[in-house]
């Protein structure tokens, strides 16, 4: 029915983060180049990776990245003329009807690309950008090198409202994707799964982190188990925390707490399944929030903390049930209601199921694949190689 | 006789213990200043790499990644090193970023900030945008990227030169300070114990070597 549609498009996806350490980012790129390919587009992803990491058969590695204290941390980036060089074979290689660059402000691999390469090329900007982001728009090339992404995409609002802030221009905002169906169709695990007298309160992050927000939650299990004696919270993510940790913090409360360890994706779905509630205390930094979406997918109620990108994604408290970020006694208040009100589980939940079909990968792909055909619309020839970035013609440019 | 002889004996032996003393105290200050002075030396050289490597990142000659990675890393190392240097060395839009940039980090940067560990930071990301010897090639043809690389190639083998001197320097005068009379007598006073100099300053493999001759 769409023009474009009618042969198989050639992609290239660039991911600046190191396949060998998967976040976010990663299993976006990953997740996008597999709906593409289910819709029998040519897809090739080029990102940082050890040659001993395995890949995909769609992934190509750029090599390893090199990890540098950046910017007050350890960052790795991928970078360099070798790097560059990789870079070039990559797109001669693919030949591609549109080149498509995950991060492109961040100095790694997308930046690079976005730089080696001219036509139709569309950006995907997934965090926010700080104050070091907008320092590194100073430097040569790096702005030029933006001006030639035809289309970008922000994955949320405070994505777009800090991209524009920075860059100026516009964004479209096309959200991240879940697979909706991965979670709606996990079965139920008994060690996981609730009773009436034990009632199971899930949570999912690093645990060392504190932003991600597990001792707001452990400050509210003695409020819950007052209540609910039997209530078990089942802990799950990796992190420099453990029992132990939890009984200093808790005392006598601390069997309550059930670490899980770090789960593969089908364990994660088969938790969020599994459990009466899914908790995310967040206290801040989030732009996004897709554990909550998965969690909504697998008809679990939601109660999360009330930062804006929750709140976005949980329909204002209409699919989900918000707690003052950071209040341990609010959280427990929240818990002990949803897990003692029925209706209103049922009401979240019910909401929930029509919220995340927006985020479903079909939906969203067919929102990026849209965006691909204006990008190509805009452009008289594939993704080629910009000649400006080849050093013999470099020479008196250093001023432009 | 006996008396006389006596006291010239332990005269002799005075002044000799004093003339020891005497020796081994300026021997000490002697190597003190020896390593004040080799590790201003240092620092004049670490300086001077620092700021060829932020004139290399703002040329315009390095892809951007490049040039953001090793900025950075070159400004770190310029505000680390003591007095915060005037940002002349870089050009444009891009002083003024950096120059407002600088003021509060100066003001929440720890005074003794690891120094070793900013300068193996600038180290490891020159290692990598020098990393292959061709394009470093076809940079130092063009005559404003030659000149750049000449004064980056040559302030690195002196902070390869300087350092070697300065460790040598603060070795020699921590076996000094372990002498027994020196601790005895505490002869090296209130001056700190000098610490060697540790950083990573391998040569990148696409940076080419200073010709002998000049």
């Amino acid at each position: 029915m769409r023009p474009a549609r009618r042969h198989p498009l050639r992609v290239g996806l660039v991911c600046p983060y190191s396949f060998d350490m998967p976040g976010g980012v990663q299993y976006h790129v990953r997740d996008l180049a597999e709906a593409l390919l289910d819709r029998g587009h040519q897809v090739s992803v080029l990102a940082p990776a050890s040659e001993d990491t395995p890949l995909p058969d769609y992934a190509v590695g750029a090599g390893r990245a090199v990890p540098i204290h950046y910017n007050g941390s350890v960052a790795r980036l991928s970078f360099g003329p070798l790097a560059a060089a990789r870079v070039r074979k990559w797109l001669a290689a693919g030949e591609f009807d549109v080149l498509h660059l995950h991060e492109p402000v961040t100095p790694s691999l997308g930046m690079l690309a976005l730089w080696i390469a001219d036509g139709p090329i569309v950006g995907t900007f997934h965090s926010s950008m700080n104050r070091s982001r907008s320092l590194q728009l100073a430097y040569p090339l790096v702005r030029q090198s933006l001006e030639k992404v035809s289309a970008r995409i922000a994955v949320s609002e405070d994505a777009r409202r800090t991209l524009v802030e920075h860059l100026g221009g516009d964004a479209v905002v096309i959200p991240n994707g879940v697979y909706v169906d991965r979670f709606t169709g996990a079965a139920r695990d008994e060690r996981w799964s609730g009773t009436p007298d034990r009632p199971t309160i899930a949570f999912l992050g690093r645990l060392d982190e504190p932003r991600k927000g597990l001792p707001v939650l452990l400050e509210a299990v003695p409020a819950v188990l007052a209540v609910h004696p039997g209530a078990r919270f089942l802990v799950a993510g990796r992190g420099d925390f453990g029992p132990d940790d939890a009984a200093a913090m808790l005392g006598p409360h601390a069997p309550a707490v059930e670490f899980v360890g770090g789960v593969s994706d089908e364990e994660k779905a088969r938790l969020l399944a599994s459990a009466d509630v899914y908790c995310a205390p967040q206290t801040g930094g989030e732009s996004f929030g897709i554990v909550l979406v998965e969690a909504m997918s697998a008809g679990t109620p939601v109660v999360a903390s009330d930062l804006g990108a929750f709140s976005r994604v949980l329909d204002d408290g209409a699919a989900g049930v918000l707690f003052r970020a950071g209040d341990s006694a609010d959280l427990a208040t929240t818990l002990l209601r949803v897990l003692d009100d029925a209706g209103l589980r049922r009401r979240v939940v019910a909401a929930g199921r029509d919220v995340v079909r927006r985020y479903d990968w079909p939906q969203v792909c067919d929102r990026i694949l849209t965006v691909y055909e204006m990008a190509i619309a805009g452009h008289r020839t594939p993704v080629g190689e910009d000649p400006t970035s080849q050093r013999r013609l470099w020479r008196g440019r250093a001023d432009a | 006789m006996r008396w006389t002889e006596t006291a010239l004996a332990v005269g002799v032996v005075l002044l000799l213990v004093l003339w020891v003393v005497w020796v081994d105290a300026s021997r000490l200050d002697r190597l003190h200043r020896r390593v004040d002075a080799s590790r201003g030396v240092l620092d004049a050289q670490l300086l001077r790499r620092a700021t060829a490597a932020a004139e290399l990142a703002t040329s315009g000659l390095l892809d951007p990644v490049s040039s953001i990675v090793v900025g950075e890393a070159a400004w770190a190392a310029l505000s680390a090193g003591g007095p915060v240097p005037s940002p002349a060395a870089v050009s444009g839009e891009l002083r003024q970023v950096l120059a407002a940039d600088l003021a509060p980090r100066t003001r929440t940067a720890p005074p003794d900030l690891d120094r070793g560990q900013v300068e193996s930071d600038l180290t490891a990301a020159l290692r990598v945008a020098l990393a292959d010897p061709q394009e470093t090639g076809a940079l130092s043809a063009d005559p404003a990227g030659g000149s750049l690389l000449a004064d980056l190639s040559s302030a690195w083998y002196r902070v390869q030169l300087a350092r070697r001197f300065h460790n040598d320097a603060v070795a020699q005068t921590r076996a000094a300070r372990r002498g027994l009379l020196v601790r005895l007598l505490r002869l090296a006073g209130s001056a700190s114990e000098p610490v060697t100099f540790e950083v990573d300053d391998e040569w990148p493999d696409g940076l080419p070597r200073e010709a002998p001759s000049a």
